[in-house]
């Protein structure tokens, strides 16, 4: 398999991961938030509306479980995965310190994003949730995608080569 | 990552900005459909596309518990050879093993063992799944408790899962009163600062009407949702006053949902019980109060001008070494030792 289709392949494989771990596994916040890690990554390889679109089915199935603010998670990932398309005018996005930053910046503004559409009922302390629980997630789950994509050998500085 | 491409003409960025558009809107509708249909949404998505998550889970959680349920017997194998052996000891033997046995066991038929699932995705926080459905009679609205007390309600149910709510949630409302009837009102949840930091809320409590540290406050069954006894948890300190009408007191919530793994869903089969549901979670209960320990003794004292004469050692609710068990004696336990007599 060439580097590319190995990366797409994971790509599509992360929010399917995010979800056995999850769910499947139970293990519940334990584990990463790797399906902002693949939107992220997968909205770079698209063009916006097929990446905002993307984005609305995993952000739906993601608002499945969720009976606080059902809808919040889905136009957050939908918005998400337009960010993340439009971040290909901006970056290149060839180093790997992109790609760390990328992550942990793009699973950082969902925090945010989700934070601000769940709605004042829902809405925990601001300082706490985004500049305490929200890096953290954001760290983690950018350590563990970065982390993947390189002992896989998805990642490289230029796959097509 | 691959190369960048750019864009290549006008007419494509265009249609893929109505595209765009057109998820943002409904990204956006879906916010605002009414409850009902965000829930047969959310319904239709998990029993479908997820089904093989959950199914997953469920297989995961059955076999945990056949292997706690393997240790369990062992340990019972063990602690019964352990009493045959000490024939002396039988007594304290018995009264531990009682101990080992949960909520389940004193609890009626009505209630349905059920093994919690928490996704633990966003916007998930105060939900979770049991693997319990209608087909083991489930229905909305049912009560989950444990054996600490009140988890939550049942909000959504399927076949074989269902949604329930625990008391984070900022819907969750529930009638409350003391065990010894002297104060009533309404539980609402706070939000702490961390999830952790989650606590209750009792609203109403007329003005004067003073509540101790660790008075235990129990459903009302004022309401179609809660039957009378569950407890909720013990007072903590006072909240706030509304000068001359009411109070508010922190409570401490006799169970915290995330500790929680398996719960008891009480069923209308046991809701329609008459037995009172306070019995159940005696042991949990922080204080051993010297007046009348259940609610249908409570209610007995004032209509009928009686008060029962309470024997503190047959019935404290620790239930010692050498205490009599009134359950294992085939006695009434809600009813004290001694004679009745008449109020002068």
């Amino acid at each position: 398999m060439s580097p590319t289709r190995l990366y797409r392949t994971i790509l599509i494989a992360l929010p399917l991961l995010h979800f056995l771990l999850h769910v499947g596994f139970g293990i519940g916040r334990g584990a990463p938030d790797l399906l902002a890690v693949g939107l992220l990554l997968l909205a770079r390889e698209l063009r916006m509306g097929p990446a905002a679109g993307v984005g609305f089915v995993l952000g739906l199935l993601e608002d499945s479980f969720s009976l606080l603010a059902f809808g919040a998670n889905t136009l957050t990932c939908t918005l998400l995965g337009i960010v993340g398309s439009r971040s290909r005018e901006l970056f290149v996005g060839e180093t790997l310190l992109f790609l760390i930053s990328y992550l942990f910046f793009g699973t950082w503004l969902r925090s945010v994003l989700h934070w601000v559409l769940a709605g004042e009922e829902v809405r925990r302390d601001a300082g706490v949730t985004l500049l305490v629980h929200a890096p953290v997630d954001a760290a983690y789950a950018a350590g563990v995608g970065v982390a993947l994509l390189l002992a896989t050998g998805a990642w490289r500085r230029d796959p097509s080569s | 990552m691959p190369p960048f491409e750019p864009e290549p003409f006008e007419p494509r960025r265009r249609g893929d900005l109505v595209v765009t558009l057109f998820f943002l809107l409904l990204a956006g509708v879906l916010i605002v459909l009414p409850p009902e249909v965000q829930e047969q949404v959310a319904g239709g998505l998990r029993a479908t596309v997820l089904s093989p998550f959950l199914l997953l889970q469920e297989s995961l959680i059955e076999t945990r518990v056949r292997v706690s349920e393997v240790s369990e017997l062992q340990r019972r194998l063990n602690a019964a050879t352990a009493a045959l052996a000490a024939q002396s000891t039988l007594r304290q033997e018995n009264t531990h093993l009682r101990r080992l046995l949960e909520l389940r066991d004193r609890a009626g038929p009505g209630f349905r063992s059920a093994s919690v699932l928490r996704p633990g995705l966003r916007g998930s926080e105060s939900m979770f799944l049991l693997d319990v459905g209608s087909r083991d009679g489930v229905a909305v609205n049912d009560p989950v408790v444990s054996d600490g007390g009140l988890v939550g309600v049942i909000r959504e149910v399927g076949r074989g899962t269902s949604v329930a709510m625990d008391w984070t949630h900022p819907d969750f409302r529930v009638s409350v009163m003391t065990l010894d009837g002297e104060a009533f009102g309404l539980i609402e949840p706070r939000q702490g600062a961390f999830r952790e930091e989650d606590r209750l809320l009792l609203n109403g409590v007329p003005y004067y009407t003073s509540l101790e540290r660790g008075t235990a406050v129990v459903t009302s069954g004022q309401g179609s949702v809660y039957p009378r006894g569950i407890l909720v948890g013990t007072v903590d300190e006072l909240a706030e006053t509304e000068a001359g009408w009411r109070r508010g007191y922190w409570i401490v919530p006799a169970v915290r949902p995330a500790a929680v793994s398996h719960v008891l869903v009480m069923t209308e089969a046991e809701r329609s019980e008459e037995h009172p549901l306070e019995e159940l979670w005696l042991d949990s209960l922080p204080t051993a109060p010297e007046g009348p320990e259940t609610l249908q003794e409570i209610e007995v004292l004032p209509g009928e001008g009686r008060v029962p004469e309470v024997d503190p050692d047959a019935h404290g609710p620790a239930g010692g070494p050498g205490d009599e068990d009134p359950i294992a004696a085939g006695e009434d336990p809600t009813l004290p030792d001694g004679d009745w007599e008449m109020e002068p």
